[in-house]
């Protein structure tokens, strides 16, 4: 079958004001069949956005040739057949839904493409149908979830009848729940209508399904193979600044000690597979109890358990709140909610968007206040009216999603410094406070101060709004999924500078979606549903209940999810929830290990 | 408290779901109806005849069943200017037009006949207005109204009235009001979380209140503008190449009871101008209190 889409040698530069042209894309060369399913991979910045928009014709090659079936991107005449054949959902769900009601919105793209009306009536009910959105097709697009408005785009997008499909990093802004509804409707999309996919991602998770990943660096395509092929050249991955499933870390550090264990490992299923598969499995009996032992020493140390023994400083007891309190349309937000936040822990808050997490740690700072139950900050009891706000403000520092869009000062410090001046603190003082912001998440101060904020990346952009906020110099320090929308590295580079503040005694409220963050990091985990706390404890108590988290449509780390598995074949003994893969690794080789042993005296 | 709570208050263009009567009207129909009604309203400047629109349009929210004190919140925001325009009537209008009779007079301050009735009217048909504005928009779906009234200026289309992208414009415009509410609110709550006194400035030095606005304006824009381009890259991806050659999926079939509708309101425009309406004072001397 030919190719249905072909890139030759294809170069993209671009112009930015005021500095030398940019070549985003340096002779990139890909040829996809159709029904393919193509992951591309790469930090940002790689080239890989600007190559999906290619893909379209949303940009054309400086040099290079782009086709699409049996059409030149670089002829204009066929830009309907181009864009009609590739359907592009992109990053952000809110900026491609164009009507107020969601049936509409599917058929803007069959409308211009000039479908006859009983048309496009059976395409809205096929797309919506193939979405799983049918139910919601007179609703207005803003009642929806992140997840369902991504999938009213793909509705939209296969609408038109495309062959190929690409996604633009069309999952970096959804929860894992969203996450994984787009990801099931796209898979079959795939394999039932033969669809082929193009999947642009940080999700190291997501490429695992994919006949092919493209790992792009510096414009170029700097990797490619199959997933197994791909990850299992874990250094490599690091070199381009990529990670790789937590499933395949543990492999491959399983198998620089234990000769001959395969590396190329991809899912958990697999790696419990490999264990068994040994030359000599562990069992149950080896595992002296004396390792179990060991074990929850280790993981005490590991989670620093003794920090959340600290005092209560933020009491939440029985706390509702509603959302247009008074009008037809009000909604309870939370009902019941029960938590405390003790000096100097890290606590974790897990929770479906929507589950009224955000409006639980938006009582932390007053910016809410309770409609029934009681929520008491430093001793401050917030039902009071005459509550000192800026102080409980100045105390309690809350960081909001996607934060880099409160900035608005032309020039970095003047943004670190909105905080302190509006504490009137005299100028020295702003400016000791700046440095020692903008230091803590390491922009120099020299160096960034008078650099223009919107010229930033993104990445920086996110540790400049951070600055901003510890810049008061707060006791307990609110995040709000920092690490959400961030490459694998901007990922990892927030997170030390956030856990850095936790060795300097700030308290840390971190609310997440990534469990393997939440697992290494946090002291304590509260688990929000509906509205209501349903657990809390530390990571080991609420990830010793998979089950339970499954019920709710969470999930557990991967390591966990091996390493309960291997617990209930009787293949490790009773070793509770293991939380990282360090734990996991030292358990499966004395296993592992334990079980050889006796082998040898005989 | 609710102080970042934005739409709280907005309450022209929300969408009240009761499933009426006047809900599954034609949008074209309760549109025309609502124009000719205003049009009473602006133009009829006596008691009576604005007493009995007044009377109208109460029966209409009634059939609605949308609370009129939801409907009616809608004033609270424009009450600081009501407040003024009525001031300066009460003190301006019986100076100005000395006619008719005098109830009151002090220094220059005159109170007459004419400036109590073009106060009262005001104050009718102000409040008529916000009702009528708010049932229609919070009897309609977005989409409802700005497919009605393309399909109404469909006819102008051949002397240049551009339907379908007005139509367009006017959909995506309200489609992100939701989106840039929340926004808003989201700026608003971190740079408070900040220590920013927002809404708390001094109305005598506008040049604060001027910069404390900034923190917020400048992030919105700036959400709006990268917004915006995003929208122009997706609509262009769903080959979207301006109105020739489209195709409507939405469209709309008008029933007898929609006719009746607009034929209503023609009536009812019809009794408020020509009905021989007698005057307030002609009413109080029938009743018995001539020289009022």
């Amino acid at each position: 079958m030919p190719p249905i889409l072909r890139l030759e040698n294809v170069t993209h530069k671009y112009q930015p004001e005021n500095s030398s042209p940019v070549e985003a894309l340096h002779g990139v060369s890909l040829a996809v069949e159709p029904g393919d399913y193509v992951v591309i991979l790469g930090h940002n910045g790689s080239g890989k956005s600007t190559l999906a928009k290619h893909l379209n014709a949303l940009l054309l090659p400086t040099t290079g040739e782009v086709w699409v079936k049996q059409w030149n991107t670089k002829n204009a005449a066929h830009l309907r057949n181009i864009r009609s054949s590739v359907g592009m959902v992109f990053q952000t769900p809110d900026n491609q839904i164009v009507a107020t009601i969601v049936e509409e919105d599917v058929a803007f793209g069959p409308e211009n493409l000039g479908v006859p009306r009983d048309e496009i009536i059976r395409r809205v009910d096929w797309a919506l149908e193939r979405v799983d959105m049918l139910p919601f097709r007179q609703r207005p697009p803003h009642f929806l979830s992140g997840g369902q408005k991504q999938r009213i785009c793909i509705a939209g997008m296969i609408a038109m009848k495309p062959e190929v499909l690409v996604l633009d990093e069309s999952t970096a802004m959804l929860d894992p729940l969203g996450r994984r509804e787009v990801l099931d409707v796209v898979r079959r999309l795939n394999k039932e209508e033969g669809v082929t996919i193009i999947a642009i991602t940080h999700f190291m998770e997501e490429a695992v399904e994919a006949d092919r990943v493209l790992v792009m660096e510096a414009g170029r395509i700097a990797l490619q193979g199959t997933p197994r092929e791909v990850f299992g050249q874990v250094e490599r991955l690091r070199e381009l600044q990529m990670n790789v499933p937590q499933v395949t870390q543990l492999a491959v550090a399983l198998s620089e000690s234990v000769p001959g264990f395969p590396r190329d490992v991809l899912t958990v299923g697999e790696l419990v597979a490999a264990v068994w598969g040994l030359p000599s499995p562990p069992t149950r009996s080896s595992t002296v109890p004396k390792g179990a032992a060991s074990d929850s020493a280790f993981s005490r140390e590991e989670q620093r358990s003794g920090r959340a023994e600290g005092p209560v400083i933020i009491d939440i007891k029985d706390l509702t709140h509603y959302y247009m309190r008074g009008t037809p349309l009000e909604v309870k937000a939370i009902e019941g909610v029960t938590l405390d936040v003790r000096r100097g822990e890290v606590l974790g808050i897990i929770g479906h968007t929507g589950s009224g997490k955000s409006t639980v740690i938006q009582h932390f700072n007053g910016l809410l206040r309770p409609h029934a139950g009681a929520v008491t900050v430093f001793g401050q009891d917030m039902r009071a009216a005459d509550v000192n706000v800026r102080d409980i403000r100045r105390r309690v520092g809350l960081v909001f999603q996607q934060p880099e869009a409160q900035l608005f000062e032309q020039y970095v410090g003047d943004d670190v410094a909105y905080g302190p001046r509006n504490l009137k603190l005299s100028r020295e003082e702003v400016r000791a406070r700046v440095q020692r912001a903008m230091e803590a998440v390491g922009l120099g101060f020299d160096e960034f101060k008078d650099r223009l904020t919107f010229a930033l990346s993104g990445g920086q952009m996110r540790r400049i709004a951070l600055a901003g906020v510890l810049a008061l110099e707060p006791e307990v320090l609110v995040l709000d999924e920092p690490t959400s929308g961030l490459d694998p590295l901007g990922r990892e580079q927030i997170m030390r500078f956030i856990l850095a503040l936790r060795d300097q005694g700030v308290t840390l409220v971190i609310v997440s979606h990534n469990m393997e963050e939440l697992a290494r990091y946090c002291d304590r985990l509260g688990v929000i549903s509906e509205g209501r706390t349903v657990m809390i404890g530390s990571p080991a108590e609420v990830f010793g209940q998979p089950e339970k988290l499954r019920e709710l449509g969470l999930g557990v780390p991967a390591v966990t999810d091996v390493m309960n598995q291997l617990q209930h074949a009787g293949g490790v003994g009773e070793v509770g929830a293991v939380l990282t893969i360090q734990h996991a690794l030292k358990i499966l080789i004395e296993a592992i290990g334990a079980s050889k042993a006796p082998r040898v005296e005989r | 408290m609710s102080e970042f709570e934005l739409l709280r208050n907005v309450t022209i263009g929300q969408y009240i779901p009761t499933g009426s009567v006047v809900h599954r009207l034609d949008p074209r129909a309760k549109f025309l109806a609502g124009v000719i009604l205003i049009l009473a309203i602006s133009f009829t400047r006596t008691l009576l005849p604005i007493a009995f629109l007044m009377v109208v349009i109460l029966l209409i929210s009634q059939t609605s069943r949308i609370p009129a004190g939801y409907v009616l919140r809608g004033i609270v925001l424009g009450l600081p200017v009501l407040a003024l325009v009525f001031i300066l009537q009460f003190i301006f209008v019986g100076r100005a037009e000395p006619a008719g009779r005098i109830y009151f007079e002090w220094g220059w301050l005159r109170v007459t006949h004419l400036s109590l009735q073009t106060i009262g009217v005001g104050l009718i048909r102000i409040t008529c207005f916000i009702f009528l504005t708010s049932l229609v928009t919070m009897t309609s779906t977005i989409t409802e109204l700005t497919h009605g009234v393309e399909s109404l200026l469909r006819p102008f289309r051949r002397f240049g009235v551009p339907s379908h992208e007005l139509a367009l414009i006017n959909t995506i415009a309200l489609r992100f009001v939701p989106t840039f509410a929340e926004e808003m609110e989201k700026v608003m709550k971190a740079q408070a979380s900040r220590g920013a006194d927002i809404g708390r400035s001094r109305l005598w030095r506008p040049d604060q209140a001027a910069r404390n606005y900034l923190p917020l304006l400048v992030p919105l824009f700036l959400t709006a503008l990268r917004r915006a381009e995003e929208l122009v890259l997706a609509m262009e991806a769903r080959c979207y190449m301006g109105g020739e050659g489209r195709t409507k999926f939405a469209q709309f079939h008008a029933r007898p009871r929609d006719y009746a509708v607009v034929l209503g309101a023609i009536i009812v425009f019809g009794v408020a101008f020509f009905a021989p309406w007698p005057s307030v004072t002609q009413i109080a001397a029938a009743l018995g209190f001539p020289g009022l």
